[in-house]
């Protein structure tokens, strides 16, 4: 488009000018001298704006200047499009400078005149005058200067709008007033704008006022509001225009000259001019206005007038007009394709810019000088290029990568036609491959101007110069002496076609089009290659040669471009040269090379002279032994060439097998040689400098076979080498490359080779001459089998459970069953929920602890085992530190060995034990109250009551609350084996105002030697416990936190005890509610009789009152108070004592016996829970109590066991 | 100008592996010097038709993804300029016939038969020539598919040794296959309903 006249094909967008800030960056109205002179001159007389709000108000409006936005219809529902530039500042008082174009005609000039061009370039120079002038103003607050400032701004106003009509200009004003920064009142502000408007003679809506101080988000969105109404004020203007120019074509008639037409070649304007002009200026109006279907009726309107037999069929080929009603016909044709694709016409696009080419075409056939020179084709290539360029402005969005479409689908009104593929409108890819091609068109008509034309005419015969005058299509292109002159260069085509092809190389690859995109990089190289320009050719190419998937099935292409690049015939010379001494050695002779260049080559880069194939002699074989496997390298240089003698050859494998490094060795015999073939054997050495054997800890993946052999390689020669390679790790292994290293003088070359797979290859040379057929799928792989470890890893006592706060050793045996000694290292990995750190004890080795590296992980890696003998065991212990919660782990020993006849090939052997660590013990527990035996503290006691000083040094004196309790445990052996239990004790905590101790009564033999708890039986555990509280004064409850520690062991280790700590819930002793505690005693007088002590304690700091009732019974007869009141002081325990007789003979083994005692609070009228309080009573679900009613066979000890059983189930 | 008329000027077919098997090359009118002849290269026809291979996959996938597709005819491919269009269709082995129409091809009055049948001839054919319905090149298709399954029934033909899974296949060599691609491409003008 850059070839057209500035401004000509541009879209018209409204142009707003603001005047009165500055910001960046100003606008140049670019006027050239003569329309300066004839310019006005539009300055304001106030200074500039300068706050940050005037800046940020004009940068927000600069932001949304629409003049690049995309050219198409989807953006519809924009409220505004609106150019925008800022007026120039220049220093002083004038703030800004505008220039206004005031000679009108110039604007509008049509065909006749010698401002054709300018018609169509005005066009949109239209932008020299703008739709809005939009000025800012402060409006000052300051009450003393507010009417002088509003003065002078009406004047400045006034002044502009005087400057404006003088220039003929419509252009509407609108004025932006900003307060500055104090906000005066409504009402007076609401004044003075009405005054301001009214003196400035604006309208109400053009004037805004952009309160101080607002947010940025209120600014923005009051600058958007003002855009839109001055939109609409803009196209009003537009429309204005448009209206006066269509009343101008519908008078039919053509104007008076303004200017006699007798001036220079100037003419008078037929009506038929006058009419393309209408319509053209109605038509850009309308574009303005983005009725793009209006413009279009009237561009097409203009274009079929231009193009008629009144206009541009008289105009004689040779004048200069001739040339600018085609660009008039462009221009408009440019138009009607952006009206079309603005509104989505996409195949009527397509059509429209054919039919012009069409169009024209015909036109220069019947009256130019046809289409067959360089000047059409140089328009075509423009031609297309512009469709691109358009296609480009309006971002077509269906045709975006993204979507991997081509192609259009035609508008749903041609879909049914006959349509012309190339009108699916394309990507712009195609467009721009179109227009080089004719580029390359162009170049060709151009190379075959005779000589005659291509002189300059200052060194031609006049004749010549007259004659060639008007033979050549020179329209926007050079004269043929310019486009290919005889002794300089010319239009450089090739430019212009690479630019465009590697646009369309860059849109074809975008959408994936590699092939095409591939080919087009071709077309491209070939005219770098006509430029010389190898390096890009290697660059584009490059990628073609290495990577495209189709290489190999379409070689054609490939060989093409090869034999077009003279640069990279390296090694593979398509023809032999005759006279040329094939030396590779000598490729760089006339070559200067700052250093020594190492070249190198992956496969497939260029074409190797040396072919090179490999077996392996076995499909299967076994770490630890060697295989056989025969390397073949020949040389396909041409006969006559200098032998080669390569320096080494690196053979690659996939998987464990080492590198093997055949180094170059005259002296090495060859073992048969017979025609071109020699076979020889390579004996492989290891590398002793990088592989140490005795380093255990290091990868071996470095270690390389050596061997050495003659490689000097004759042209059409064999070499054949015989390898034996050890096997080392289990796996799949595959050769695959060779690298083929060439040192010399002047160059280092790496060329590696990859190994193909096909049935030519499969030759095993057993001599010279003769060949065997090896008959597998892939001789080039080899499965390695594992050698089998025979060192074995066993632990002799292994345990199903182990149990937490236990140290545990583990006993493990290796076993070498190899036939020799192994020297062993072992990894012992804990795997689990934080695995505790374990050490391994080796004989003869330090211990050694492993480490976590993570929280899942505990490991030990390389504990050295040193040599074992053949068929000895070596012992490991592993010992972990008592773990204290129920865990699982994983417990992996790997034992790497290797033995001394192959000791680059470890040997593994791992073994996978699961350690299940529980909790060996479970326990429940139930808190038993009991009567404390001494006397409750009197309150009237003072020295008795009242404790030593804190402070004193002497302990703390309890003279406290004291209360007795009995703590009955029942712990379970949860373990798989009975367990011998040593001890059962409990371990006291509670707040450092209570004391408290516990006395234990188990069954467990003093002697210390424990007992066996049998799996799964509960054994019980009672602690009497005594807590009292340091003083008096503090009754209330406190806790008490125990827990039970088992002390155990198992019964094969009885020397080793563990312990094992159970929590107890936390339990509550004292508190000041009253409480009632039951107790008997039984006496054997003649008769069975049951003394039932009933006490009352009353912690509290009240005196309380309590009834006692005893209800009479059939079971027994008592004596005692059968209903009686308490009182009961602060701090004090009372007991009552009834004394029960059963009636009936009771049997042997005795009975419990309800007892119907109820104790009430008098005062709250609330009954209290009768708690038992010693052996032989025992509450019941209903809240009463029974009481042991012993047998005749005496002791309470059946009681005892039932009275705890009953306990335990009230308390269930 | 609208003197002229659509023409094929090359058919292509194109093995699974993207591996062309046959490629028959038609002469075009050249109004510039009034004569009949190729109007590309056959290596330039041979990149024209590697060129459709990636619109063949850019449509495999889009149908794949789509589940549509399914009659094979991948219509237009694309255009290559205002002269030259690509049409193709994959067969259900994954073969490909590629049709290269030149949109001016032949002289309209050597074919003017074929054009008369469509009323619609004027307002389609506009400056510059008459176009193209969409699927009205299904019968050239149908045609190549029949010669096609006409050469696999020749049993000394193996599709396998044509379409290796690696390296270049062989070409078909059939002279009855390449004369009935000669016929289709001679014989076929816009609106022929069967060849």
């Amino acid at each position: 488009m850059d070839e057209y006249p500035a401004g000509s094909l541009d879209h018209s967008v409204p142009f707003l000018l603001t005047l009165g800030t500055s910001g960046d960056p100003t606008y140049q109205s670019g006027l050239s001298a003569v329309l300066k002179e004839q310019a006005i001159l539009i300055r304001s007389e106030l200074p500039p704006l300068d706050s940050d709000q005037a800046h940020a108000l004009l940068r927000y409006i600069q932001n949304r200047d629409a003049s690049n936005l995309p050219c198409n219809g989807r953006d519809a529902p924009k409220k505004h499009r609106f150019h925008v530039k800022t007026a120039e500042r220049v220093g002083g008082r004038f703030r800004a400078n505008v220039y206004l174009v005031q000679d009108r005609d110039l604007m509008f000039m049509c065909i006749p005149s010698q401002y054709s061009y300018r018609l169509a370039a005005r066009a949109s120079q239209m932008d020299l005058v703008p739709s809005v002038l939009l000025c800012f103003y402060t409006l000052t607050s300051d009450p003393t200067l507010a009417t002088l400032n509003d003065n002078k701004i009406k004047t400045d106003v006034n002044n502009i709008r005087a400057l404006l009509s003088q220039s003929g200009y419509k252009t509407r004003l609108a004025v932006v007033l900003l307060s500055d920064k104090t906000s005066a009142s409504g009402d007076h502000v609401q004044d003075r704008l009405e005054s301001l408007r009214r003196g400035c003679g604006i309208d109400a809506k053009s004037l805004f006022l952009v309160p101080p101080g607002d947010s940025k988000e209120e600014l923005e969105r009051m600058a958007e509001n003002m855009l839109t109404t001055l939109y609409t004020a803009s196209l009003d203007y537009y429309r204005d225009l448009g209206r006066h120019s269509r009343k101008k074509r519908g008078r039919g008639v053509a104007p008076q000259p303004t200017v006699p037409p007798t001036s220079g070649t100037s003419q008078t304007l037929s009506l038929a001019g006058w009419n393309v002009r209408y319509d053209f200026k109605s038509a850009v109006f309308a574009e303005y206005r983005q009725e793009m279907d209006v413009a279009l009726r009237s561009y097409e309107q203009a274009y079929e007038n231009l193009l008629s037999s009144e206009l541009m069929e008289v105009i004689p080929s040779w004048s200069p007009r001739w040339n600018e009603a085609r660009f008039l016909a462009d221009v408009l044709a440019v138009r009607c394709l952006r009206c079309l694709l603005w509104n989505g016409q996409h195949s009527a696009a397509a059509r429209r810019w054919q039919s012009h080419r069409e169009r024209i075409a015909d036109f220069l056939d019947r009256r130019g000088r046809g289409t067959g020179n360089y000047g059409w084709e140089a328009w075509e290539s423009r031609w297309a290029l512009l469709m691109a360029n358009l296609m480009e402005k309006a971002s077509i969005p269906e045709l975006a990568p993204v979507t991997h479409k081509l192609y259009l689908q035609p508008e749903k009104n041609v879909m049914g036609e006959r349509l012309q593929p190339w009108e699916f409108l394309h990507h712009t890819g195609y467009w721009y491959r179109l227009s080089a091609k004719h580029m390359q068109a162009r170049r060709d008509f151009a190379h075959a101007i005779p000589e005659d034309d291509r002189r300059s005419p200052s060194m031609s015969p006049a004749s010549f110069v007259a004659k060639s005058a008007f033979a050549y299509d020179t329209y926007m292109c050079p004269d043929p002496f310019e486009e290919y002159p005889l002794h300089r260069g010319g239009f450089d085509h090739g430019r212009f076609v690479v630019e465009r092809l590697m646009k369309a190389r860059s849109e074809f690859l975008k959408r994936e089009q590699v092939r095409l995109a591939a080919e087009v990089s071709l077309e491209c190289a070939r005219e770098l290659g006509l430029a010389e320009e190898w390096s890009g050719i290697v660059k584009l190419l490059r990628p073609l040669w290495k990577d495209l998937p189709f290489r190999t099935v379409e070689p054609e292409y490939v060989l093409m471009a090869g034999s077009r690049l003279r640069c990279v015939d390296f090694v593979a010379a398509f023809q032999k040269r005759p006279n040329w001494e094939y030396d590779i050695t000598k490729a760089l002779d006339q070559i200067d090379t700052e250093s020594k260049p190492i070249v190198s080559l992956a496969d497939g880069q260029v074409l190797p002279f040396i072919w090179t194939s490999f077996l392996f002699r076995e499909e299967e074989g076994k770490a630890g032994q060697n295989v056989r496997s025969q390397l073949t390298i020949k040389s396909n240089a041409h006969q006559g060439s200098t032998p080669v003698s390569l320096t080494s050859l690196y053979l690659n494998f996939s998987g464990s097998l080492d590198r093997v490094v055949i180094e170059h060795d005259d002296a090495v015999a060859v073992q048969e040689k017979r025609g071109n073939t020699s076979i020889s054997s390579v004996p492989l050495t290891r590398d002793d400098a990088e592989a140490e054997v005795t380093d255990l800890g290091a990868t071996n993946k470095s270690v390389i076979l050596q061997g050495a052999a003659d490689l000097t390689l004759a042209p059409g020669q064999t070499l054949v080498f015989n390898l034996e390679i050890p096997l080392r790790e289990p796996g799949e292994t595959e050769a695959q490359s060779l690298v083929v290293n060439l040192d010399t003088e002047e160059f280092d070359l790496h060329h590696e080779l990859k190994f193909h797979q096909t049935p030519k290859t499969n030759f095993w040379y057993l001599s010279g001459s003769a060949t065997k057929r090896i008959a597998r799928p892939n001789p080039l792989a080899i499965k390695v089998q594992p050698r089998p470890p025979k060192l074995e890893i066993k632990c002799p006592v292994w345990k199903d459970q182990y149990y937490t706060d236990e140290a545990i050793v583990l006993e493990f045996e290796l076993t070498n069953g190899e036939d020799i000694e192994a020297l062993a290292k072992l990894d012992a990995t804990l795997f689990g929920e934080n695995p505790p750190a374990f050490t391994v004890d080796i004989a003869g080795h330090e211990s050694q602890t492993s480490s976590s590296s993570r929280s899942e992980e505990s490991k030990l890696i390389g504990a050295p085992l040193g040599t074992i003998e053949s068929s000895k065991t070596s012992s490991v212990q592993l010992r972990l530190p008592p773990v204290d919660r129920s865990s699982q782990y994983d417990l992996t020993l790997k034992v790497t060995y290797f033995l001394p006849t192959n000791p680059g090939t470890p040997i593994t052997q791992t073994t996978t034990f699961q350690l299940n660590i529980v909790n060996p013990f479970e326990a429940n527990y139930d808190l038993l109250p009991r009567v404390h035996p001494d006397p409750w503290p009197s309150l009237f006691d003072a020295d008795g009551v009242r404790s030593a000083a804190p402070d004193d040094d002497v302990p703390l004196a309890f003279k406290g609350l004291s209360q007795s309790w009995c703590l009955l445990t029942r712990y379970a052996s949860f373990a798989s084996e009975p367990l011998r239990v040593v001890d059962i004790d409990v371990v006291l905590s509670s707040l450092p105002s209570v004391r408290c101790h516990a006395i234990k009564h188990n069954n467990l033999p003093s002697s210390g030697e424990g007992r066996l708890v049998a799996p799964k039986t509960i054994e019980e555990a009672a602690f009497a416990l005594k807590a009292q509280k340091a003083s008096l004064d503090e009754r209330g409850p406190s806790p008490l936190d125990v827990s039970l520690v088992i002390k155990w062991s198992r019964p094969e280790v009885s020397d080793q005890i563990n312990s094992t700590t159970l929590p107890v819930p936390r339990f509550n002793l004292f508190g000041t509610e009253p409480r009632v505690l039951a107790t008997v005693s039984h006496m054997f007088t003649p008769h069975p009789l049951v003394v039932l002590t009933v006490y009352i304690e009353n912690a509290s700091n009240h005196l309380l009152t309590f009834g006692l009732t005893m209800e009479p019974s059939d079971e027994f007869a008592f004596s005692g108070p059968k209903q009686t009141s308490l009182s009961l002081l602060p701090v004090q325990r009372r007991g009552v004592e009834y004394r029960l007789v059963p009636f009936d003979d009771l049997g042997e083994v005795g009975r419990w016996v309800g007892v119907g005692l109820v104790v009430r609070d008098k005062y709250y009228q609330k009954v209290l829970r009768v708690v038992p309080g010693g052996e032989g009573v025992r509450g019941t679900k209903e809240g009463g109590v029974e009481v042991w009613i012993p047998g005749r066979g005496g002791g309470g000890g059946g009681g005892w066991e039932g009275g705890v059983r009953g306990l335990k189930r009230v308390m269930v | 100008m609208s003197t002229t008329l659509p023409s094929i000027a090359c058919l292509g077919v194109i093995g699974r592996n993207n591996n062309p098997l046959h490629i028959s090359i038609f002469n075009s009118y050249d109004p510039s010097t009034n004569s009949f002849r190729p109007v590309r290269t056959p290596l330039q026809f041979s990149l024209l038709l590697s060129s459709t291979l990636d619109i063949f996959e850019l449509r495999s996938r889009a149908h794949a993804a789509q589940g549509t597709g399914l009659t094979g005819d991948f219509g237009l491919l694309h255009a290559v300029d205002e002269k030259l269009a690509a049409y193709g269709f994959e067969t259900n082995t994954g073969v490909k016939f590629v049709v290269v129409v030149d949109m001016r091809g032949r002289r309209a009055s050597t074919a003017a038969a074929g054009v008369g049948e469509d009323g619609k001839k004027s307002s389609a054919v506009g400056t510059t020539g008459v176009g193209l319905r969409e699927g009205e090149m299904r019968v050239v298709f149908k045609a190549m598919q029949a010669a096609y399954i006409r050469l696999m029934q020749n049993p000394f033909y193996d599709p396998d040794e044509h379409s290796p899974l690696t390296g270049p296949g062989k070409k078909i060599t059939s002279r009855r296959f390449g004369e009935e691609m000669r016929k289709i491409g001679e014989g076929w003008v816009p609106g022929v309903t069967s060849l």
